[in-house]
């Protein structure tokens, strides 16, 4: 009994007569690097959320531009004119959060994981693609609207130009705080596999929870929130040293740890579980 | 070649459920080789698991000789059709195609001939949700013709086929095997099989019932019987009687007889000039000597389920 077992289960050769394919195709990680980019924009939801959150930040660039009368001269430069930037980073998120769990509401995810059986290289090419066209997008958006709300600035007390001490570091550090916010989000998106799930949990866990920590009466809470993800994010977006705020320095490392932690359980459930 | 050695998937939650119980079989290249089973046999679960999409509670399965995810260039080794769709709808069949065939560095040369094999080409640049349940079906196809595989496992490919689309499947699986490919299809309907398949694997709630090829099964499918019709039936019926033999009558002056051939009872009949009106040979149909076959299977499964509950 055990021999034919063993028979069965330890003798390849029959497999040989399965016709070889002596063919070019291979999986790389540039391939499957250039199938997510391809997928990426053959959506349209991709091209709704990123041209709504480059709007957004600039009508509200221009806005705050146009309409400034020195009542907001404590804000710093940068942090005025981007305010729009807190509401393109729900676009981003939003993207982030299709761009995986999009593919579990679908079923793409069983052809996405059929055609990359070893499954990590699809989860780090979408992050990958993703933080590649969320920072550009974002940095490019940022200076351009710093430009535009000039025109109307230039005179008052906000007056600046990109060659300022700091503008430029500022414009280029609220890219990165939307982009590694926004991959927590695609890595939530991973975690949850769900559309709506992966918006409720970075909307609440993200956005809301920490604001909600800091009015209790106790100063280790306050100090513990300054370490959340978007209160790392705003230490890296201004010119000035922003108050109640770690340095920039630390907001980027722990920003970018919190997208790791994030991105490591995805993997962890990608690789473990079934879809 | 597919090969699967103990195959077990356990569902876990309150109530385990074993979809597949150690399944052990093998399919050739060469021949179309039929997966049947009724509703929640463990069909679509056996075929997630030779893709590495679930993960076996136990056992192991191959396909060309390698776990899937072994190998380096999956999509022209299997080529697959998924019960669950897998598409994304907001993309063109062509956009869909082309995203897949990046992962290997397939051409968009390629993409255009599966497309035109499917009959999709007019419709290649329509997003997906537009596209009736044939269509979609069709794009399924041809996402499992894309690299041109060695082995195809498709999980019921001619539902929603209109009966022109049933035939291309039927003559498409029919190609690849005699090019020596291996084809896995899985289906309800025998009698679909019994026309696009030579061999065999019957599963029943997660077990392996038969492995065979479709003309064994029709050879053993046993249950012919022969339909006597005579003013003297009472008498016959004696007259044939032995231990291997059953005879059955619903109306009287009719007879139902198991176990003996037309010829016998014919010469049997004249020998004590019994007269006949009717001597027919029943063959029994290939859908009932698979609901006789699968019947156990299927019967437990409702009393089962009730008392776990
Ligand atoms: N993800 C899952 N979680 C829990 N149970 C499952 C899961 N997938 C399948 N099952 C159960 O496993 C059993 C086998 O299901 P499966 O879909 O493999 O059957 P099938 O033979 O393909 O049936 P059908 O002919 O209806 O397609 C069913 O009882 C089903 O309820
Ligand atoms: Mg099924």
């Amino acid at each position: 009994m055990t021999a034919t077992a063993t028979d069965t289960a330890t003798h390849p050769s029959p497999d040989r007569a399965t016709p070889a394919h002596p063919t070019p195709y291979r999986i790389t990680p540039a391939r499957v690097l250039r199938s997510e980019w391809h997928k990426l924009w053959t959506l349209r939801s991709t091209w709704i959320t990123l041209l709504t959150a480059c709007v957004l930040v600039l009508t509200v660039g221009i806005t705050m531009g146009s309409t400034y009368d020195g009542d907001d001269a404590d804000i710093d430069t940068v942090v005025f004119v981007l305010f729009g930037t807190q509401l393109s980073l729900i676009c981003f998120a939003v993207l982030g959060i299709l761009v995986t769990a999009g593919e579990y509401a679908t079923g793409m995810i069983r052809a996405s994981l059929t055609a990359v059986p070893r499954r990590l290289p699809v989860l780090w090419s979408k992050a990958a693609v993703f933080t590649a066209v969320a920072f550009t997008l974002c940095l490019v958006t940022n200076v351009v609207t710093f430009l535009v709300a000039q025109i109307w600035l230039s005179g008052s007390d906000k007056e600046l130009s990109l060659t300022d001490d700091g503008v430029l570091g500022a414009l280029a550090g609220s890219a990165v705080g939307i982009t590694l916010m926004s991959l927590i989000a695609l890595g939530l998106g991973a975690l949850l596999r769900s559309v709506p799930g992966g918006i409720g949990a970075f909307i609440g866990s993200v956005l809301i929870l920490p604001e909600v920590l800091t009015t209790l009466p106790l100063d280790a809470v306050d100090t513990a929130t300054r370490y959340f993800p978007a209160q790392a994010a705003s230490s890296l977006g201004s010119i000035e040293h922003v108050k109640d705020a770690v340095s920039p320095g630390t907001g980027l490392f722990v920003l970018a740890l919190w997208a790791a932690a994030v991105l490591g359980a995805a993997a962890l459930r990608l690789r473990r579980s079934d879809v | 070649m597919i090969r699967a050695h103990g195959l077990t998937k356990r569902y876990g939650g309150k109530r385990p459920k074993t979809a597949v119980d150690d399944l052990t079989f093998e399919v050739r290249p060469g021949t179309v080789t039929g997966f049947l089973g009724p509703n929640g046999a463990g069909k679509s679960t056996t075929m997630r698991m030779l893709l590495g999409l679930d993960a076996p509670t136990s056992g192991r399965c191959t396909v060309g000789g390698r776990a899937y995810d072994r190998h380096s260039a999956p999509l022209t080794e299997v080529g697959a059709l998924l019960e669950a769709r897998s598409i994304h709808p907001g993309r063109s069949a062509y956009h869909h195609l082309l995203a897949l065939a990046h992962t290997h560095g397939i051409p968009r040369a390629r993409v255009r001939h599966v497309l035109e094999a499917a009959g999709l080409t007019e419709v290649a640049g329509r997003r997906v949700k537009g596209f009736s349940l044939g269509m979609g079906q069709r794009l399924g196809i041809a996402t499992a013709l894309l690299g041109d595989p060695g082995t195809l496992i498709l999980d019921e490919p001619v539902n929603g086929l209109d009966p022109e689309g049933v035939l291309w499947i039927r003559n498409l699986l029919k190609a690849q095997a005699a090019e020596g490919r291996t084809v896995l299809v899985s289906s309800h309907l025998m009698s679909e099989m019994a026309l696009t398949a030579e061999h065999l694997i019957i599963v029943g709630r997660g077990r392996l019932l038969a492995d065979t090829t479709v003309e064994r099964f029709v050879r053993d499918s046993g249950t012919r019987s022969v339909k006597v019709v005579s003013p003297a039936a009472a008498r016959l019926a004696e007259l044939i009687a032995g231990p291997a033999v059953t005879i059955t009558s619903d109306t009287p002056g009719t007879l139902d007889v198991q176990g003996a051939d037309a010829e016998h009872i014919g010469r049997t009949a004249a020998a004590h000039a019994i007269p006949l009106f009717e001597l027919t040979p029943q063959a029994a149909s290939l859908e009932q000597a698979f609901m006789d076959l699968t019947h156990d299977s299927v019967e437990y499964a409702t009393p089962l389920e009730g008392a776990a509950a």
